[in-house]
């Protein structure tokens, strides 16, 4: 932590007056190093936003946590991973297939299963869905054993070199797709009647359905694209990351880190957040040590929760 | 009589917003202090700031004289000042009988000494006959009854009452102004939220009304009733 | 929301009649091992009253005092960690180990209840997860401490001299009366507690806190102390359990699948109750051990060794037996979220309503 500590000043210090520098390459090798570790953060944290958005989509419309979003996640990963093997199919065109396939699966569950839960205890709709992301990744187990598969592509390992800093060519991807897709979804919301219906539902349920917005079509139709846009995040690091059954729950915990960071319910607060999870991890992989990334992130989340547990963009309780 | 509770220039903002702001009136031990005002007026702010729900932003609170600004409900309990919710609290899966023994066990850890002053609370309140049923499935008079019972329980020196008459019938409000009036002769001070004009010029001695978070008068009902400013703001609204 | 509420008052008669079944349960359970000498039903006996330990440890804090906790294999962790450390590392018997994690596991709760209590809801139920698995990462950071992945492995428990007696601790036998004690020992300590004030107030904590701080109860101390009672049984299981399987490592003891688990004895027999658990535990030990080593039934001569349901489940449900977990979990909650203690006591309301109706249609008729 004390290393940690020490290296926030620094950053924001160069961040602030070093970027005009880049061009002139008269940057030193710890400055590489950070630079190099904040931009590998923002691509990786990209996608991370593209999982949380999901998740924040689904808890602001139902207000039901769903501890299986790693799992769709997983499946994604899975399914693209099954596309390129048997079909050849490249990651990240096969998001064309994955994420409506996600949305099909994401609306069945909220149907099957969620849907009748929605007035239940929340602790008995996180029991749901933590059973259903089990059924899940041992479905998968059973169907694909638990050994660890890797996707590669012929660009997996290469990188293209900004000034000195290399940029891996699958994350530069991941990123240029999670940016076009969260433009769309964007447009889709605030455009969109059906956009507007499923933000007038998160705002306020009861409301939502005296103003005749069909709630129960909206929430399938958010829980659908929470899955869709975790399946297609899926797609998205498939070529990075190993794929496994279990790969999924730290994906959500990870979502939900970012959710509360953003504030839960907030799309704007989950791509920020998304952001600053994946550069807390980049940055205390490089600073502190590979194997504490994850720990870092849950000590700050804990933080977060009891300081600010409104999330970052939230107003403070009184 | 000696003050029991003493509010000195209490405010409470939200944001920017006042829901109360230099209110200042004491209670009198033994009396009953009716406390009025129109929706969103502050009352219910006000019984969170007094009894530790929330901390004051500014002012003080002096419970038998000692400042009690930033003691948690828990301990304002224990020095004996207890309230019943609005919106009825009850502990839906417990029985009746355990619901009131919670709140006896504030002053005792045996269950029997704790069961024999639940029952003789209910006996008070008139539920005794319910005491096994499951407290969840009251219908609201006896719910309102129980939120009661369970306060007393806890032996409290000021009981603060926040809308125990509303959603109840005229027999049944009628029941609980005998109840209050009972409790007043055991000796017991009283604070009560009511919106039933009628009910509560009957009990209280004392009115404070308040108006946008501000005090704007206090008295005996009589001069309530006159006070111009009320009737403009307060009682006019209700007669037209 | 329209659940039936279970009756209340029982007559006194009834509670001296569940003490003497109790009685004869556990003793009839004692001489088991008399009779049956395969190690495959010793096995389970230990894991079925480890998972009773388990059950009822959570429900004192989950069941009775409404705190969500998904995050109980941190003191599963620490408790077997605790235990398997010090006679490792320090050649302390697992005796005194236990005790150690016992201490360990209270420290552990008033730490993690110190930063979670303040937390309702779901915010709740994330930090105890955080903080479990802080704990798995740190224990595989720290390998120069913890042995990292690579876990530990159990040498020996040494020979316990006790009333001028020798116990060995090499086969099952004595493991399955040590827990069968403990196990019969939590459930009356549970029993205890909730027959009490402390059992009131944890219940009043559940249904509304508000309430129940408002009628004096300190909302952070009563969960505190909820917390540790069940974190030292947990952690208790944790020193038998690693004492047990002989085998530790971070994913095995303070992975989610684990919290998961203390959950679900609790949710599929019943919340709350101190004989859920106890079902609980019958329900998914059995299930998951036979899917986990269905030789085992071949073993007891349920089943012969080429039958096709044991290759069936060898060949493919013994690496996935946490899918019947989840199965198990989506069915209770949408169809039994009072768990199968809440379906009995439906089945019997019904069954009396009927018998009722009977009567008033019987006196009709007449």
């Amino acid at each position: 932590m004390v290393a940690f500590a020490q290296s926030v000043p620094g950053a924001v210090l160069i961040l602030g007056g070093g970027v005009p520098a880049l061009a002139g390459t008269e940057l030193g090798p710890r400055m590489m190093v950070f630079l190099q570790s904040v931009l590998s953060g923002v691509l990786v944290g990209g996608v991370y936003a593209l999982i949380g958005i999901g998740l924040t989509m689904i808890f602001g419309v139902m207000r039901v946590t769903n501890f299986a979003h790693g799992e769709l996640v997983m499946l994604g990963m899975y399914l693209t991973w099954g596309l390129f093997h048997w079909l050849r199919l490249d990651p990240f065109l096969s998001i064309v297939l994955v994420a409506p396939a996600l949305f099909l699966w994401g609306a069945f569950l909220q149907r099957a299963f969620v849907n009748r839960v929605l007035d239940a205890l929340p602790q008995n709709q996180i029991l749901l869905t933590i059973g259903l992301g089990l059924v899940m990744s041992n479905g998968v187990m059973l169907a694909f054993t638990s050994d660890y598969r890797i996707l590669t592509t012929s660009y997996s390992s290469a990188s293209y070199d900004l000034a000195g800093i290399s940029v891996s060519k699958p994350l530069l991807y991941a990123f240029l797709v999670t940016v076009a897709i969260t433009v769309l979804l964007y447009g889709f919301l605030l455009r969109t009647d059906t956009g507007q219906a499923i933000r007038a539902t998160a705002q306020d349920r009861e409301a939502a359905q005296l103003m005749g917005i069909n709630v129960r079509w909206t929430s399938m139709l958010a829980f659908g694209i929470g899955a869709a846009l975790a399946g297609a995040a899926g797609a998205l690091i498939s070529p990075t990351y190993y794929i496994f059954p279990q790969v999924g729950s730290a994906f959500t915990l990870k979502a939900f880190v970012i959710v509360v960071l953003g504030g839960m319910g907030s799309v704007v607060g989950a791509t920020l957040g998304g952001v600053i999870i994946g550069l807390t991890e980049s940055l205390a992989a490089v600073y502190i040590a590979g194997g504490l990334k994850d720990l870092v992130v849950f000590v700050l989340f804990l933080a977060l929760l009891v300081f600010k547990p409104s999330g970052l963009l939230g107003k403070t309780r009184a | 009589m000696p003050t029991i509770l003493d509010i000195r220039h209490v405010s409470k903002f939200f944001g920017g917003l006042a829901a109360n702001s230099d209110v200042s009136f004491s209670v009198e031990q033994g009396m009953i202090m009716g406390l009025i005002g129109p929706n969103g007026a502050g009352k219910t702010t006000l019984f969170n700031c007094i009894t530790g729900f929330y901390p004051p932003s500014r002012g003080d609170v002096l419970f038998k004289g000692v400042r009690t600004n930033g003691l948690q409900p828990n301990q304002m309990c224990h020095l004996g000042m207890v309230r019943t919710w609005q919106k009825v609290r009850p502990l839906a899966k417990m029985s009746v009988l355990d619901n009131v023994m919670v709140g006896a066990l504030a002053r005792t850890t045996r269950l029997e000494v704790a069961r024999e002053v639940a029952t003789a609370q209910l006996e008070v309140v008139r539920l005794a006959h319910k005491a096994g049923a499951i407290a969840g499935g009251l219908p609201i008079g006896e719910r309102k009854k129980l939120e009661v019972a369970r306060a007393l329980a806890t032996r409290p020196a000021l009981l603060l009452l926040d809308e125990v008459m509303g959603g109840l019938n005229p027999a049944e409000s009628e029941e609980i102004i005998q109840l209050i009036l009972e409790l007043k002769r055991s000796g017991l001070t009283q604070m009560v939220i009511e919106h039933d004009m009628k009910a509560i010029m009957r009990i209280s001695d004392r009115i404070v009304v308040l108006n946008s978070g501000e005090k704007l008068a206090e008295g005996e009902p009589q001069q309530i009733v006159n006070d111009k400013a009320v009737v403009a703001a307060y009682l006019g609204e209700e007669v037209a | 929301m329209n659940r039936r509420p279970p009756p209340v008052l029982r007559p006194r008669g009834v509670a001296a009649l569940e003490l003497v079944l109790f009685a004869a349960a556990v003793i009839a359970l004692w001489c088991v091992p008399v009779f049956v000498k395969k190690p495959y039903v010793l096995h389970m006996g230990v894991i079925l009253f480890l998972a009773v330990i388990q059950g009822q440890a959570w429900n004192v804090v989950g069941g009775y005092a409404g705190q969500y906790s998904v995050g109980h294999a941190a003191y599963f962790g620490v408790g077997a960690y605790t235990t398997m450390m010090l006679l490792e590392l320090h050649h302390i018997a697992p005796w005194w180990g236990l005790g150690a994690a016992i201490a360990n596991g209270v420290l552990l709760s008033l730490i993690i209840g110190t930063i979670t209590f303040r937390l309702r809801g779901p915010y709740f139920v994330l930090a105890s997860i955080s903080m479990a698995e802080i704990l798995r990462y740190a224990f595989l950071y720290y390998k120069d401490l913890t042995r990292g992945a690579e876990g530990f492995l159990l040498s020996e428990i040494p020979t316990l001299h006790l009333f001028g007696q020798e116990f060995e601790f090499v086969t099952k036998r004595p493991f399955y009366f040590v827990t069968l004690g403990l196990a019969a020992i939590t459930i009356v300590a549970n029993h205890l507690v909730q027959h009490s004030k402390l059992g009131y107030y944890f219940q009043a904590i559940r249904e509304d806190q508000d309430a129940a701080s408002s009628l004096g109860i300190g909302l952070t101390l009563y969960k505190s102390v909820a917390l540790a009672i069940s974190a030292a049984f947990t952690a208790l299981s944790g020193g038998i359990y690693a004492m047990f399987v002989k085998f530790i490592a971070p994913d095995l003891v303070f992975g989610i699948d684990v919290s998961v688990q203390f959950v679900l004895i609790c949710i599929i027999g019943g919340i709350g109750t101190i004989y859920g658990p106890v079902i609980g535990a019958m329900v998914l030990v059995p299930l998951s051990e036979v899917l986990r080593n269905p030789r085992g039934l071949v073993q007891v001569g349920l089943a012969s060794p080429d039958s096709s349901f044991v290759q069936f489940v060898e060949a493919h449900l013994s690496n996935a037996h946490l899918l019947v977990y989840g199965v198990l979990v989506v069915v209770v909650i949408l169809f039994a979220p009072d768990g199968v203690l809440g379906l009995l006591r439906r089945a019997g309301a019904r069954l009396r309503r009927r018998r009722e109706a009977q009567g008033e249609a019987g006196a009709a008729g007449a």
